[in-house]
């Protein structure tokens, strides 16, 4: 029997993601899911799971050290990995903006200096449209670089939108919308095709049957 | 594997390591020339480390070898070096290739010898039950293309969402840019991937000239493979589109258990030594050595090759001239010594 290993992002997504599993027949206990474990195994053997940082999914994934991985699209834009990606997941939707300080002034002249944990997303997306932008990278709390004057504006992943309104920040405009997808390396989509796309078409259906709920 | 090589009668060729630049973005194409290193002549010119051997072999082919009887056919082992921003699990700047290119035969039986010869490396190997080779023909896609009236541009984007495999996405590119009844037939193209049984479900949902010639040749290619009870090492994966711009027919990818990334690749490029002055078919493929090298070494006792290393006559003495002396005798019969400097010391 092949066992598929399926490399998980840590954090907001590991909940969903891990129900989502759930409902496709992946059979985990109440045990194994609350326990610290970074590995667990599924009842039938069937699927290993691993949880890392939702950045280093990809890694693992090219590697082929997991076959599988269910992270964020961010990460994906981001990182830009040599990935196949046949699913897109109906859990962490989230949108990718532009926002600054309620009534801050639009810079005309000058360099935009912008803060942010995308600095490829950042950079292609104004790029594009030609604007020079000075980039500082921050790995957190972005949202205090555009109240405290460190940068005029930002961009970061917004899934309420209720951390920037708490700190007084408006969306000036919408990058990208995104939900979590299904990677899977390579060289396992070839060597271990069977196992693959039965789980593809196991989440396909579990989406569909609670999308019709 | 140069033994294998000699026994299909290749002939190993040896290409310059360092060569002008425009050479490469003419052969491989902007997109993946762009990965060399790049720097300058003396008169300014650009020059790069070579990135890829196979648009070496193809001027050589199209120059040096402009007179010689066709076919040509060429191996070589030589390391190749590249940028890489993209990807985690191939980040070495310099690796090793090994591979044979047959230069001046257009036909199935040219496809066949290459593949031939592949699975005769993976059997000397010991890895042909490991491994699962992908084979697709580039004109299918560009069937497509050309049905669907793409630009350069989409047609890149259309590419790289087949490549990821990205269902969803597909299917919204192709809402735009087609009827719906098109649309859903093409976005299956993603999915097709197995045996010949595929082949029919292709005919069915893609129908327009320039691909249909493209799966007859596959067609051929597979009954080859049947008959020669290969079948079980193929899969035909019309997803799996190249990112190369050179080929230009058939293409195929070597997959091995417990490599993480491919270990081999190749196709078919008919248009390459055009850029050099004479159009030619050629049908070539490469192996990634370090990766192979990276699977062989699983489960093999690496203590094995240091003891085989240790079998050498100690020497040693304090007369430099007599240790010399007897060194150079035991040379000179092709022993294996080894001078022995803590005894001097002592």
């Amino acid at each position: 029997m092949t066992q598929l290993t399926i490399a998980i992002a840590k954090g907001r997504l590991q909940p969903k993601a891990l129900e989502l599993l759930m409902r496709a027949g992946v059979e985990l206990s109440r045990d194994a899911t609350s326990s610290r474990r970074l590995a667990i195994e599924d009842e039938s053997g069937r699927y290993r799971l691993i949880f890392v940082k939702p950045a280093d999914v990809p890694v693992y994934v090219e590697h082929g050290i997991a076959d599988c991985g269910i992270v964020g699209r961010d990460v994906l834009l981001e990182s830009d990995p040599d990935l196949l990606q046949p699913l897109s997941l109906d859990i962490g939707a989230c949108r990718i903006v532009v926002a600054a300080r309620n009534g801050a002034p639009e810079r005309q002249l000058g360099m935009l200096r912008l803060a942010t944990k995308y600095p490829r997303i950042a950079a292609r997306h104004f790029g594009a449209r030609g604007v020079a932008i000075d980039l500082i990278e921050l790995s957190g709390s972005v949202e205090l670089a555009s109240v405290l004057g460190l940068a005029d504006c930002i961009v970061d992943l917004v899934e309420t939108g209720k951390t920037l309104q708490e700190n007084g920040l408006r969306i000036l405009e919408v990058i990208t919308e995104l939900q979590a997808r299904l990677v899977v390396n390579r060289a396992s989509y070839q060597l271990k095709a069977e196992a693959i796309s039965e789980l593809i078409k196991s989440l396909e259906e579990s989406m569909e049957a609670s999308g019709s709920d | 594997m140069i033994s294998i090589f000699d026994g299909w009668s290749y002939e190993e060729i040896t290409t310059p390591t360092v060569d002008y630049y425009s050479l490469f973005e003419h052969g491989m194409g902007h997109h993946q020339a762009h990965y060399a290193f790049r720097f300058s002549d003396t008169d300014g010119r650009m020059l790069a480390l070579r990135p890829d051997v196979t648009s070496l072999v193809a001027r050589a082919a199209a120059t040096l070898f402009a007179e010689r009887q066709r076919p040509l056919r060429f191996c070589y082992v030589a390391p190749v070096f590249r940028q890489q921003p993209r990807s985690h699990a191939e980040w070495k700047r310099e690796s090793t290739q090994i591979g044979g290119e047959l230069i001046g035969g257009n036909s199935d039986a040219a496809d066949m010898e290459i593949l031939g010869i592949i699975c005769e490396v993976l059997e000397r190997l010991e890895l042909d039950r490991r491994c699962s080779m992908t084979l697709n023909d580039v004109e299918v896609f560009n069937g497509i293309a050309e049905q669907l009236k793409l630009g350069s541009e989409a047609r890149d984007e259309m590419r790289e969402l087949v490549d990821a495999r990205n269902a969803a996405d597909l299917e919204r590119f192709l809402a735009h840019h087609s009827s719906a009844a098109d649309a859903r037939a093409l976005a299956q193209l993603i999915r097709l991937s197995g045996k010949r049984k595929i082949l029919s479900e292709a005919r069915r949902l893609i129908t327009n000239p320039r691909s249909s010639l493209a799966l007859d040749r596959l067609e051929r290619l597979w009954s080859v493979i049947e008959a020669l009870q290969l079948a079980d090492r193929f899969e035909i994966d019309l997803g799996d589109v190249s990112r190369l711009d050179y080929y230009t027919g058939l293409t195929f990818k070597i997959y091995i258990s417990g490599a993480g990334t491919r270990v081999g690749s190749g196709g078919r490029y008919d248009g390459l030594t055009a850029s050099f002055g004479k159009a030619e078919p050629a049908v070539g493929f490469v192996f990634e050595l370090d990766m192979l090298t990276e699977v062989l070494r699983q489960g093999f006792d690496e203590s094995s090759l240091i003891k085989q290393s240790t079998a050498a006559t100690k020497l040693s003495g304090q007369n430099l001239r007599d240790l010399f002396t007897a060194a150079r005798r035991k040379r000179a019969t092709g022993e294996r010594i080894v001078i022995n400097w803590n005894e001097e010391v002592q």
